[in-house]
């Protein structure tokens, strides 16, 4: 078990080819130019930057965000397996930027497990020992052990083409903990299992967690598993650091308008061209045609930071919503029946809003496709973002 | 069986499962269903017909007091049934033949069986990816050197006053005719086959490392595998079905060693060993008055060692690392 100390960590992927010149510069101040979500500059493909991060001892943190975001490279700069472009990387106090992928003393589950085809369960445990010249008595007990805690005994002497996607999974965690790693990094481990079979392993997960005495990096897309398993969240895009915090931290209080789009499922309804107003020395929200006053917190929040009027985007969540009479009407588009609640989309005033309704007492008739329906929701539960920056105001 | 908790792998077939057997209708339709393939392979199986099967027909000779002109089928043909090979076992040149064809062979295949996958290996486990590809190309280029210029070069290399020769003399040492020295020819031989063919042999293990998986390499490093663990542990695993279809398929052409470079490269002094069954066989059916029964005859048998051979390579890989031919 270790401490990790990420500090202004950077990733450049450095030009293979000379940057072709362009004919005309327009303008001296743009050195960056951007090609999908990937900044490309004279150095390179800049993958991850300005990463700093603080992990304690037997913290369970979750890297997460879209496709591309750098969480894997993130992870894999940690590994050893990709180099360090900038910043230092600390394991316990040792600066280790430039320390071997062995002596860094870490394991790592991979997303497509990657054992070794022609080794049996037992040898691909013992690998590593083996290669460290541990008696064979101590690997033995260890794998052994490392075995028993993941329900993997019987599977000992199969090879792992005669293992289920669930069995390998196991197989490729019994790898990494066998060895006591001060630090278990884990790259997407549950990707290539189904619904169920996730949700099963993600709860083997939790457990083993209490078990052995390590630190957790992981790194997911899922944001339903990073909500499960994190102690803290780190949300990622374009290679920066969005926030971090607890779950209920990214969930309550999204620090932007990506967070609050992405944590959450469904995702948070967002009513663009909202006016942010002060009114009698109150804050209030203009929004689909409705003047709405602030709750006593978010005007104590927004006069200590002496905000002025502006435009804004204001975020809802889905379970927030609850059906009002004296609400907000709109046209059912579509009527989800998830069992103990229904999904609805909205049709307000040419926006798509989703709604999550207890079916519980619910009239499920005049809750169907076409049917006009009235809405609201409670103002403290709103998230106010401004429209430019898109950061939260409170 | 172990009891197995929550997934488990499907379950295989019952071994007494019955295969649905195909009607005669059935058959036809399913050609039908099937007729642009069968188009689109019948002139390989004709070609392959024409080229590799109906000549068979000719072995029969074998078997027959034949000469150059007869017809296969005729009221004359005399039939003598084993005498040709008998002929052949009680030869004088029989065992020195059988030495010659099997040493050669088997001191190639020793040498050069293991080569390509070295090399292969060896090739992919170089950081610089340019540095590999540019020695790969360099590596096949001798495939495209043709033998009558590869013995050219092997006499411009090792003849009396070839390049080694002339560095031996030029040191003081005495000329030596490698060509006539029997001692030389098979190294000449195996070494020159060797350096011809290597890159080109280890195009098909390079395809097969491409297949590696990454992550597994990744692990390994991780584990704490050195860049030749990494070679042994996981790349050589890798190919190793690649290297038992290969290994029965060169057990199989072991001794289907070609006349044209032992020709090519035979003089008085190496005779000795350079008289291959291959050769022998050029020599009975084509040149002096040609004996063209006693030479497929031979030959046929040269082929019944080969087919026995890739018999045993394939029946032992199947039995020990579930790789076979069929």
């Amino acid at each position: 078990m270790a401490s990790l100390t990420l500090k202004d960590i950077k990733k450049v992927y450095p030009n293979t080819e000379p940057v072709k010149k362009p004919k005309k510069k327009k303008n001296n101040d743009e050195p960056v130019k951007e090609k999908a979500n990937l900044q490309i500059t004279e150095e390179g493909v800049v993958a991850v930057q300005q990463f700093s991060l603080d992990i304690a001892d037997g913290e369970f943190i979750v890297l997460v965000g879209p496709s591309g975001c750098g969480k894997s490279t993130t992870l894999r700069m940690i590994a050893g397996l990709e180099e360090i472009s900038g910043g230092e990387l600390y394991i316990g106090d040792r600066l280790v930027n430039d320390v071997a992928p062995k002596d860094r003393d870490i394991a790592m589950v991979f997303q497509n497990y990657a054992l070794y085809p022609h080794m049996t369960v037992y040898d691909n445990m013992a690998f590593a020992l083996k290669l460290r010249h541990t008696p064979k008595a101590e690997i033995d007990k260890k794998v052994k052990e490392a075995a028993e805690i993941l329900d993997i005994t019987q599977y000992l002497g199969r090879k792992p083409k005669a293992l289920s996607g669930g069995q390998r999974q196991r197989v490729a965690i019994g790898r990494a903990i066998v060895r006591n790693p001060q630090v278990l990094l884990m790259d997407e481990p549950l990707s290539n299992l189904d619904a169920k079979l996730r949700n099963q392993m993600r709860a083997e997960i939790i457990k083993l967690r209490h078990k052995i005495n390590t630190t957790f990096i992981y790194v997911t897309h899922d944001q339903t598993e990073a909500m499960t398993l994190g102690d803290r969240i780190v949300i990622m895009k374009d290679g920066f650091i969005q926030q971090i915090g607890t779950p209920q931290e990214v969930f309550g209080h999204p620090y932007n308008l990506f967070v609050a789009g992405f944590i959450g499922t469904p995702q948070m309804n967002f009513f663009t061209g909202c006016k942010l107003v002060k009114e009698n020395g109150k804050y209030a929200v203009d929004i689909l045609g409705k003047r709405i006053v602030l709750s006593e917190k978010q005007q104590a929040a927004l006069s200590a930071k002496g905000q002025q009027p502006c435009d804004i985007t204001v975020g809802v969540r889905p379970v927030h919503i609850q059906a009002d009479s004296q609400g907000f009407t709109g046209k059912v588009d579509v009527s989800e029946m998830m069992g103990s609640e229904l999904h609805l989309h909205l049709n307000v005033q040419g926006l798509d809003v989703v709604a999550v309704i207890p079916t519980v007492g619910l009239d499920l008739e005049a809750h169907s496709t076409g049917k006009e329906v009235s809405f609201s929701f409670d103002p403290s539960l709103m998230h106010l973002f401004d429209a430019q920056t898109e950061k939260n105001l409170i | 069986m172990a009891k197995v908790k929550g997934n488990s792998p499907a379950p295989a077939a019952p071994a007494n499962s019955v295969k649905p057997q195909k009607t005669p209708k059935k058959w036809l339709k399913h050609l039908w269903e099937n007729y642009p393939f069968l188009v689109m392979v019948f002139p390989a199986v004709l070609v392959v017909f024409l080229f590799n099967y109906l000549p068979i027909y000719g072995v029969l000779i074998a078997f027959q007091d034949f000469m150059p002109g007869d017809p296969i089928f005729s009221e004359y043909t005399q039939w003598i049934g084993f005498g040709n090979f008998t002929r052949f076992f009680t030869d004088v040149q029989f065992w020195p033949l059988m030495k010659n064809t099997f040493l050669l062979c088997i001191i190639g295949f020793f040498i050069g069986f293991p080569l390509p996958i070295i090399v292969s290996l060896m090739l992919n486990a170089m950081k610089g990816k340019r540095m590999a590809k540019v020695l790969q190309t360099i590596f096949n280029g001798p495939h495209f050197i043709s033998l009558v210029v590869l013995v050219g070069m092997l006499t411009l290399f090792f003849g009396r006053y070839g390049l080694v020769n002339n560095i031996v003399a030029s040191l003081g040492g005495e000329r030596v005719s490698y060509f006539l020295e029997a001692s030389a020819f098979r190294p000449m031989y195996i070494l020159s086959s060797n350096w011809q063919d290597f890159g080109w042999s280890a195009i098909i293990y390079i395809a097969a490392l491409s297949s590696v998986d990454p992550g597994q390499h990744e692990a390994a490093i991780l584990d704490g595998a050195t860049r030749f663990q990494r070679v042994i542990h996981v790349d050589l695993p890798a190919i190793m079905p690649m290297v038992s279809v290969m290994l029965i398929m060169s057990i199989g052409g072991l001794m289907g060693v070609g006349y044209e470079k032992a020709l090519l490269m035979q003089t008085d002094g190496n005779l000795a060993v350079s008289e291959l069954i291959a050769t022998y066989v050029y020599k009975q059916g084509l040149t002096g008055i040609p004996d063209q029964a006693y030479a497929t005859a031979i030959g046929l048998f040269n082929s019944i060692i080969n087919v026995i051979l890739l018999i045993i390579a394939n029946t032992t890989s199947k039995k020990f690392s579930e790789n076979s031919l069929w």
